[in-house]
């Protein structure tokens, strides 16, 4: 026994108090005995997470599945999930209190954070540290990047860009402070050179490995001779340089480890930008999936457009751009066609999961264990509200995922309930996460304890 | 009486204990607050006093400082010491000091290990193989410590040895133009609150926005060139009303134009598609510009805006299209790596026949190693680079051996640290002569933030560099160098008065709606250029306080008020009293540098002085002085009002008191640098002070001031200018050799020069302490 662990097991009844989304009893992490974790009985932690945010809400009635608790009958914007039903569950009249008033900056900026953006055009900006970096400091230590920030719009705003908010809260998902946004990068090959670097087959990235190493071993063998040169403190810090040294060795021992368990293919750096949204979208999708496979990076958010995009989508019919579309004054014409841009969305992220799922990796696919959370942080865009969120969960196997459903929570429930409940799967234990007022039960199946 | 004692014992200080000369102002004017028993500011004058100053010279320094800058005994007392009292005893006090420093010189202890920052990598990859890289993309930035980022340089952690090894592949294949596998690219973006309405400099007369992009070509080839426009939150791009003409220009001359028109109903997703083209070019360094062609109509539109800014279309649209990114890609269809500049400085010999490769490739290696680690080499050096040469060669051919040996050598200890042993003989707190071979580094990365060049290393290796006329000699020669103004100018003023933090500075946007990039880059060039004149002119550092002169180009010139001049480029501009400008504190970049994003600072700007030009920084608040009560003080109130509050409470008024005061005497120029005569509706209330007590209103007041006892500014100037030498921070023991340098300077006007070479053969510079 390593270590003692003297929590105490709270009893279930503790916590049916004030939970409005009712599916299943709610099972906590407080709840499993102390030892059973390290037992391994109970839950594993999920290895990665994934946040993609589509813009400018969705229609709430061609997207919420009608009947029971179970996704029988998709509607007309999620029919694309069909044939990955059983690994995504639906969550409505989830919402974010902070995102108000209303706008497309705040839409944008809380979907991830859940704080208040402060009221400002200029750089003094604050908001709060989103989901995704609380989760890259749990489960993304371990790789060569902590997080992949990723966007679909090769823009960069500045100054005020939504009722009096500085862009920044409309561009950037990700934060890893209140006053730290993680711009986010659209450009294939910028992303491809930032994750494997040259690329190439497995030969010659094992060439390249090879190259670094003895380069290193240069380096290693040079700064040992200054430690036989010099004296006192200073040979002291040599041995840092030393420790620096075998750190690098390690992860050079680690790619090469890596790269003798991960099925990677060849990996050819794409030059430039496809011209057509759908194919940029799935080439962002595919370096997500390499990214996985080669185990780069496990933390990833994902925005298929800003809030405010003028973007049209020939490719879904759709010739109208996005934003004024969303101002639909309950046209029923312009709703079908936004409805028509927002089941473009899901689709290409319906491909995406089942790609994931065709994918194998030790113990199962990559789907099994990674957990998605897809959606957005305006509800009915026409009055820019941010209630009813348009929500889907998807995972596999390892978190326990139960997939299949539709959860409605009784009361509008705040959306940092669900990221509570999706840290705490990735690991990353907090009692409270912005407005949160408890987790979303019934996605995950009961642990056995 | 008194005054003539002290005259007197002033005369044989040097040689007798100091303290007789000191003793009576001690005892008459300190003593009541720095006795035992009080020790205000934790200083005990009465423990010290009967012994040998020499024995206590960081307390006595301490002393000469706050009484040479009239600081102490504080203006607020009543009785205070004469002009010729105070001057005596810091006569008496520092001629103890100095000849003490004489005996026992103190020359303090550079670290061992000092890794070269990025400016300085940047520079060494250029001298050593003519060959331009961007080190801020490629490694991560630097630590500043005690001001400056050349200090905090020791430590060589994991992720930093990672991009070195990554740095030192992608420079060796630039610099030998190794074919590449795929082609590469890079993607260049405009930033994105430059307002693009006129002309670029650099770009030709007739063109609008865009940009002049640097790029070296790894081979020669076809590459591609794809351009996009800003687009505003919408997704439209922003400024196209009608027609316009795109110019692409490599190497200042027209290679491609296009027009883009607006869309129509249809949306703006595939407006610049079309500006996309391959075209053959020469491998090497090359200049390739996007613009706009200048057109009337926008030109007229244009004049009728409120506003210079133009980049946000909520407050200021732009009314013409601007540039957002160009994208460079290839080499397709390469062709060789071509004749380059870097090329012809590493391949001064080629193998034939092929079986003296290995003969070859010393005689290559041989200079370059010797550049590259600052010393002469020795075949066993050059040995250590031939396993990696025969490794490269074997892969791909005699060209990839030499780039395999040149990463080996971007990574060694001896290129990426500045090395400085100390003799296996020296004895733990000894002092020691430096080597000439460190000297020459020492030199070099002081004056050009570089490697040593061919002349600095031969005369170390003949031993002939320490000679004092020898450094002085050559420190003038580097100073007529070019690389001397770049590097002391980006990399010593840039950091010294604060230039490098305007990237970061963005006003608030509501207060101040018209303010770009365009403007913050013109404020930080009128105080490069006006350093730079001082260090080309070999000028008085003095210069720097007061000038009848300055730089403007037409923005900036706006942003002053200052009329009749006009387009992008710089020049210089005699100014009248009326124009309010001149001097480092009337500039933009330092008034803007020293504000909130929504008002001046006075605290902020009096500390900047104070730390800065005075050298006299206020110690930070101690932990027990409570923060001012917020609730307490009115917002309604004028600035000086509130801050008032500040020096109601003793805790905040012992510093507050020197703080605030100089900062105040720059309220007409408001958080952008900008003149008001109004505050809030109220006329400006600019009187301020200096620590010495004197009183004034105004800039004007404040310059002449500054300039009444100039060696103070001289000082400060000098302690800068030696921690960035030194790549240290400057304790008390420098202040001797800080002396010795104002000293010879202000017999020669304190001409620019003067400073650099007493400093370069000062004991600091010239020696080192063992441990």
């Amino acid at each position: 026994m390593s270590t003692f662990t003297t929590r105490t097991a709270l009893p279930r009844r503790t916590f049916l108090r004030g939970l409005g989304c009712t599916l299943a009893l709610p099972l906590l992490d407080a709840m499993v005995p102390a030892l059973a974790a390290e037992a391994g009985t109970a839950a594993k932690p999920v290895r990665r997470l994934g946040y993609l945010f589509m813009p400018m809400g969705a229609d709430m009635t061609l997207w919420t599945p009608r009947g029971g608790d179970k996704l029988d009958e998709l509607p007309f914007i999620l029919e694309s999930l069909a044939p990955v039903r059983d690994c995504v569950s639906i969550v409505s009249n989830l919402e974010i209190r902070n995102a108000y008033p209303g706008t497309h900056a705040t839409s944008n900026a809380s979907f991830l954070s859940c704080a208040r953006a402060k009221h400002t055009e200029s750089t003094d900006y604050f908001l709060g540290t989103t989901v995704d970096q609380m989760a890259a400091q749990q489960i993304g230590r371990e790789t060569q990047l902590p997080s992949l920030e990723l966007a679909m719009d090769m823009m960069q705003t500045v100054g005020q860009c939504d009722n009096g908010y500085a862009c920044v809260y409309q561009n950037n998902l990700s934060w890893s402070s209140p006053t730290t946004p993680l711009p986010a990068e659209a450009h294939p090959r910028i992303i491809f050179e930032t994750l494997f670097g040259e690329g190439g087959s497995r030969a010659q990235r094992q060439a390249a490995l090879r190259k670094r190493s003895s380069l290193l071993d240069f380096v290693k063998d040079d700064i040992s001779r200054l430690e036989r040169e010099l004296g006192g403190a200073d040979r002291e810090r040599v041995g840092h340089y030393l420790d620096s040294v075998r750190d690098v060795e390690r992860r050079i021992q680690k790619a090469e480890q890596s790269m003798e368990e991960n099925s990677l293919p060849d990996l050819d750096r794409p030059t430039g930008v496809p011209a057509s949204y759908a194919e940029h979208a799935r080439l962002m999708f595919e370096l997500q999936l390499l990214a996985m496979q080669g185990d780069i990076t496990r933390v990833f958010t994902f925005q298929l457009a800003r809030e405010t995009s003028n973007r049209t989508y020939p490719e879904a019919g759709v010739s109208d751009p996005h934003h004024p579309l969303s101002h639909h004054g309950n046209d029923p014409e312009k709703i079908e066609r936004m409805a028509k841009i927002n089941r473009f969305h899901v689709s290409l992220f319906a491909e995406f999961l089942q790609k994931l799922r065709a994918t194998p990796e030790a113990g199962g696919t990559l789907l099994d264990s990674s957990l998605f959370l897809y959606g957005s942080g305006m509800g009915n865009p026409n009055v820019h509200d941010h209630m009813n969120l348009p929500i889907i969960v998807a995972g596999g196997a390892a978190g326990g995922m139960k997939g299949g459903r539709h959860i409605r929570c009784e009361q509008p429930t705040p959306l940092a309930n669900l990221h509570l409940t999706l840290l705490d799967k990735a690991g990353v234990r907090l009692d409270k996460f912005q407005d949160s007022t408890g987790k979303v039960d019934g996605l995950f199946e009961p642990l056995g304890i | 009486m008194k005054v003539l004692t002290l005259l007197c014992t002033a005369c044989f200080a040097a040689s007798a204990l100091g303290q007789d000369a000191v003793r009576p102002l001690v005892g008459n004017h300190c003593i009541e607050c720095h006795d035992a028993g009080t020790a205000k500011g934790k200083l005990n004058l009465e423990e010290v006093l009967a012994e040998d100053v020499a024995k206590h010279s960081a307390i006595w320094e301490q002393v000469v400082r706050r009484m040479a800058t009239r600081q102490m005994p504080p203006a607020s007392r009543k009785e205070r010491p004469a002009e010729a009292e105070y001057e005596a005893a810091v006569a008496a006090l520092a001629g103890r000091l100095d000849a003490d420093a004489v005996d026992h010189p103190q020359p303090g202890r550079t670290e061992t290990l000092r890794r070269l920052n990025r400016a300085e990598y940047q520079n060494a990859v250029r001298d050593l193989l003519a060959v331009d890289v961007d080190a801020a993309a490629l490694l991560p930035p630097d630590e500043a410590s005690h001001g400056f980022d050349n200090m905090s340089v020791g430590t060589l952690p994991p992720t930093l040895l990672d991009r070195y090894i990554t740095a030192a592949q992608k420079i060796s294949r630039l610099a030998v133009g190794a074919a590449q596998r795929v082609p590469g690219g890079e993607t260049i973006r405009i930033k994105p609150d430059i307002t693009q309405q006129e002309r670029v400099e650099g770009l030709p007369f007739g063109t609008r926005g865009g940009a002049a992009v640097p790029f070296t070509f790894p081979q020669d080839g076809e590459y591609e060139v794809q351009i996009r426009l800003t687009r505003d939150r919408n997704d439209v791009v922003e400024g196209l009303h009608g027609p316009h003409d795109v110019l692409v220009l490599l190497d200042r001359a027209q290679v491609k134009s296009f027009t883009v028109r607006p869309p129509g109903d249809k949306g703006h997703d595939l407006v610049d598609a079309h500006l996309k083209f391959r075209l053959p070019v020469k491998a090497g360094r090359r200049e390739l510009g996007v613009t706009f062609l200048q057109d009337s109509a926008s030109l007229l539109e244009d004049k009728r805006q409120p506003y210079e800014a133009r980049f946000n279309f909520h407050r200021h649209p732009r009314t013409a299209p601007a540039l957002y990114q160009v994208s460079i890609t290839g080499p397709f269809s390469a062709t060789g790596p071509g004749d380059t500049p870097s090329r012809r400085r590493i391949f001064t010999a080629q193998p034939h026949p092929p079986q003296d490769e290995m003969a070859c490739a010393q005689k290559i290696l041989a200079p370059l190693l010797r550049r590259a680690w600052r010393r002469p080499v020795t075949d066993a050096d050059v040995g250590r680079l031939l396993p990696l040469f025969e490794d490269g060669r074997k892969d791909g051919g005699f060209d990839a051996g030499i780039e395999s040996a040149l990463s080996a050598v971007l990574v060694s200890r001896e290129f990426l640290f500045r090395v400085e042993p100390q003799p296996a003989d020296a004895t733990p707190g000894s002092v020691y002569r430096v080597g000439d071979v460190a000297l020459a580094s020492r030199l070099s990365f002081f004056l050009w933030s570089s490697i040593p060049d061919e002349e600095l290393l031969a005369l170390a290796g003949r031993g002939e560099l320490a000679q004092p006329a020898v450094l002085e000699a050559q420190a003038r020669r580097m100073l007529a160098d070019p690389r001397a103004r770049q590097s002391l100018v980006a990399n010593f003023a840039g950091q010294w008065l604060h230039l490098r933090n305007l990237d970061g500075i963005t006003p608030d946007g509501r207060l101040f709606p018209d303010f770009d990039d365009n403007l913050r880059q013109a404020m930080r060039r009128e105080t490069e250029l006006h350093v730079e004149e001082i260090l080309r002119n070999d000028g008085s550092v003095l210069a720097l306080l007061k000038s009848d002169h300055t730089f403007l180009n037409e923005r900036l010139a706006k942003h002053y008020g200052i009329p009749h001049i006009y387009g992008e480029r710089f020049r210089r501009v005699a100014l009248g009293p009326e124009t309010q400008r001149g001097g480092l504190l009337r500039h933009a970049s330092v008034l803007m540098a020293t504000s909130y994003a929504t008002r001046t600072s006075p605290v902020v700007r009096g500390k900047w002085i104070l730390e800065n030009l005075i050298g006299t920084p206020p110690q930070p608040p101690a932990p027990d002085v409570p923060a001012l009560d917020e609730s307490l003080v009115s917002e309604k109130l004028p600035l000086r009002e509130r801050l008032a509050a500040h020096r109601n409470k003793a805790a905040c008024a012992s510093c507050h008191e020197f703080i605030d005061p100089p900062g105040f005497a720059l309220e007409h120029f408001d958080a952008v640098g900008r003149w008001r005569s109004l505050e809030a509706g109220l006329p400006v209330d600019a009187s301020g002070g200096l620590p010495d007590g004197s009183l004034f209103t105004g800039a004007d007041g404040l310059e002449a001031g500054m300039l009444q006892r100039p060696e103070i500014f001289a000082t400060a100037f000098a302690e800068k200018l030696l921690a960035y030498a030194l790549g240290r921070a400057i304790g008390p023991q420098d202040a001797p050799a800080v002396r010795q340098i104002v000293r010879r300077a202000k017999a020669q006007d304190f001409r620019f020069s003067e400073f650099v070479t007493s400093l370069v053969t000062s004991v600091p510079f010239t020696m080192r302490q063992a441990l």
